[in-house]
């Protein structure tokens, strides 16, 4: 069952569309990565199905309910943590989790045992009685997961919730969207990290705003747009990958090269040979390289559709 | 006990509201330090009765007489004799240095002019950069002649009693102390400039920081939400009230003719006007910059057109119709009113009818205009 559907969704802003005609699903239990660039209408698309923004075209659903007509009904269905830190920086742990707790009708008994349950599960306990204000970023964003969650959402929205944060409290709050995935909820997350994109079970890419491509990663993987005919992705490791990338680039039958750590990834003519490379290489003084076939990772699928997109829209 | 649908997250909004404001002390601070200022200072310093003004004498005279007539304009205690020149040029530099509100020149034939039957004249020369004092350096001087003069004629006519008589009675402040006209109308603009920034303050830092985005997500009311800001607002800007009234009565003396219970209710519905205001400028307010500068574009017409320092039918008709539609000028009005005059309900009724209609009517708009959706 979806539990998220937008149909030709649509915002327009005066004479600027936010958002253009953006339609995808989202299954019960899957963790959907949302990613595009700063402004490409992410946010837009997240508030919209929130319902806290009206669309000026399209429609939404969450679990089957219209987003405009239900929006008290969806309020209900769905948790919401925002963008930045938005939680009561003077207030303590357990006051802003008891604020939420109130504002969705929880009292007494029920609301306390609610709080504990999640201080048990977003392991909050030593801070409890700590300001907001004076937590560390992961600490917060896992407050703030933690007031999003009071109701028992079956949908949860995170709108960048990794920003800022340091690599272990990263992993950490990943660990909790996968415990939390794992218990029935349905999770739409926006990020910037391809690592982050990787671990999701489906991804969309927004550029310009429009949905340019919407998948499992591996199905995304497999595009022909990605795997062109006749081509075929090289791992090429080397001393000095530097000082090689603009060496290769000129050979003909290259169609990309980007440096990633110690080896470049290539996109090649399959006509392209293994000994004209490490010819082309010696040129430069690199005498050593360990050449293999490699599967387009989920950035050349973005990149390349991307770029692909752009000339589309151009012509 | 659940709330009902229409006023849903009330208590919850109501819960947040008193912890973070007792938590952050300095909202607090600057919700109660100012209109205390206010009230100290203008109670003491604003006092248009000025008392023993600076005056220079230049008496070429020099007799018994002249003495008496200085000692006249003393007594009046309008005046004290800071200096005595000794020339004319000296009379008015020592005005115009600032050293004098007043001179007064007796020439050298006032005695003998006096005697022989024949007019006497003094020059008082008043410093008219300030018109109160001017004024009332004039009024006394005047009073002080025809006084003197009245003396004479009636010794020399042989008459006890003057012609016609004036017996003034002054009501509900005999004393014309200043505090009295002035205390009152204080609580009115002290009360104003913190309550309305206070509430518009407390919606808008929600926008600022993002927490209003996640109101807006939950199923909270608009009057939850309204409600929740407006009560404990309510309830401090109460508190405040009282602790002026009490400064009022304790401090200023200022005795309370009228009813206390009329005092109170006018303050709540004036203190309902205010913070429904203050919600209304959060509803347009993006940032709290602009809502600091919308509550001061607001409160700033208050001081100057609801009579608190200047009557309001002086006010040309322009002003008189924006002073119509301040709820400070029928607050002021009802201080004054049941402070000074001890009005009853009954005169009092038609200014509280109008703060309670303006109070819902601003209360209305906002909840018109009350954000649903983000923008």
């Amino acid at each position: 069952m979806a539990m998220i559907e937008c149909d030709r969704l649509t915002k327009r802003f005066g004479h600027f569309t936010a958002v253009d005609r953006v339609s995808f699903a989202v299954e019960k239990q899957s963790i959907f990565g949302f990613l595009g660039p700063n402004g490409s209408g992410k946010s837009t698309v997240i508030r919209m199905l929130c319902g806290i923004l009206q669309p000026s075209g399209g429609t939404a659903r969450i679990a089957g309910r219209d987003v405009v007509r239900e929006t008290e009904t969806i309020k209900g269905l769905l948790g919401y943590m925002s963008q930045r830190f938005s939680l009561y920086e003077e207030l303590t742990v357990d006051e802003n989790l008891s604020f939420y707790a109130r504002l969705y009708g929880l009292r007494g008994a029920a609301e306390r045992q609610r709080r504990a349950e999640l201080i048990a599960l977003t392991h909050l306990e030593p801070y409890r009685q700590r300001r907001a204000g004076l937590l560390s970023g992961g600490w917060k964003q896992r407050l703030a997961m933690a007031c999003a969650l009071v109701h028992q959402p079956p949908v949860l929205f995170l709108d960048e919730p990794t920003a800022g944060i340091d690599p272990v409290a990263r992993r950490e709050l990943w660990d909790l969207l996968f415990d939390l995935s794992s218990r029935g909820v349905t999770l739409f997350v926006t990020t910037h990290y391809m690592d982050e994109a990787e671990r999701c079970s489906h991804v969309g890419y927004l550029y310009l705003s429009r949905l340019i491509v919407c998948g499992e990663p591996d199905a995304l993987k497999q595009l022909p747009a990605v795997n062109p005919p006749g081509a075929r992705r090289l791992e090429v490791t080397c001393d000095h990958v530097t000082v090689g990338l603009p060496a290769v680039r000129r050979l003909p039958g290259v169609r990309a090269a980007t440096v990633f750590g110690q080896s470049m990834h290539l996109l090649v003519d399959a006509t392209v040979g293994e000994a004209e490379l490490r010819a082309c290489l010696r040129e430069v003084q690199i005498h050593h390289a360990d050449i293999r076939p490699i599967a387009p990772s989920l950035e050349d699928v973005f990149v390349t559709l991307t770029s692909q997109s752009h000339t589309e829209r151009a012509a | 006990m659940s709330a009902p649908r229409w006023l849903r997250g009330f208590r919850a909004i109501l819960f947040k509201e008193f912890l973070t404001i007792f938590r952050d002390r300095t909202t607090l601070f600057f919700m109660f330090f100012p209109p205390l200022l206010q009230i100290i200072a203008f109670g003491f310093a604003l006092d248009n009765d000025v008392k023993h003004m600076a005056l220079a004498v230049y008496d070429e005279d020099r007799t018994e007489e002249s003495r008496a007539l200085v000692a006249a304009f003393v007594n009046t205690r309008t005046f004290r004799v800071v200096r005595e020149v000794a020339s004319v040029a000296e009379l008015t530099a020592t005005i115009r240095r600032g050293q004098a509100y007043a001179g007064l020149q007796i020439p050298p034939d006032f005695t003998r002019n006096r005697r022989a039957g024949r007019p006497a004249a003094v020059q008082v020369l008043v410093d008219g950069s300030n018109s109160t004092t001017a004024l009332q350096a004039l009024n006394t001087a005047l009073g002080v002649a025809f006084q003197k003069s009245v003396g004479i004629l009636l010794a020399e006519t042989g008459r006890t009693t003057v012609p016609v008589e004036v017996r003034p009675q002054v009501l509900f402040n005999p004393e014309l102390r200043a505090p009295n006209f002035f205390v009152p109308g204080v609580i009115g603009t002290a009360l104003q400039i913190a309550t309305v920034f206070a509430a518009a303050m407390s919606v808008v830092r929600e926008r600022e920081r993002g927490t209003l985005e996640n109101l807006l997500v939950s199923p909270l009311s608009r009057a939850g939400l309204m409600l929740g800001k407006l009560v404990p607002y309510l309830c401090i800007s109460l508190t405040m009230a009282t602790g002026l009234f009490l400064i009022l009565r304790g401090v200023f003396q200022v005795p309370i003719a009228g009813a206390v219970p009329a005092l109170f209710l006018a303050a709540l519905l004036y203190i309902f006007a205010l913070i429904s205001l203050g919600l209304l400028i959060s509803t347009k307010a993006q940032t709290q910059n602009a809502a600091l500068q919308m509550s001061m574009t607001i409160m700033l017409p208050s001081i100057f057109f609801s009579g608190f320092i200047f009557p309001r039918e002086t006010l040309p008709g322009i002003f008189y119709a924006i002073s119509t539609v301040l709820p400070a000028t029928y607050f002021i009005e009802l201080m004054r009113a049941i402070v000074l005059r001890g009005a009853t309900w009954a005169d009092n009724a038609p200014a509280l009818l109008i703060l309670a209609a303006m109070g819902l009517a601003l209360f209305t708009l906002c909840a018109l205009r009350f954000p649903r959706k983000v923008t």
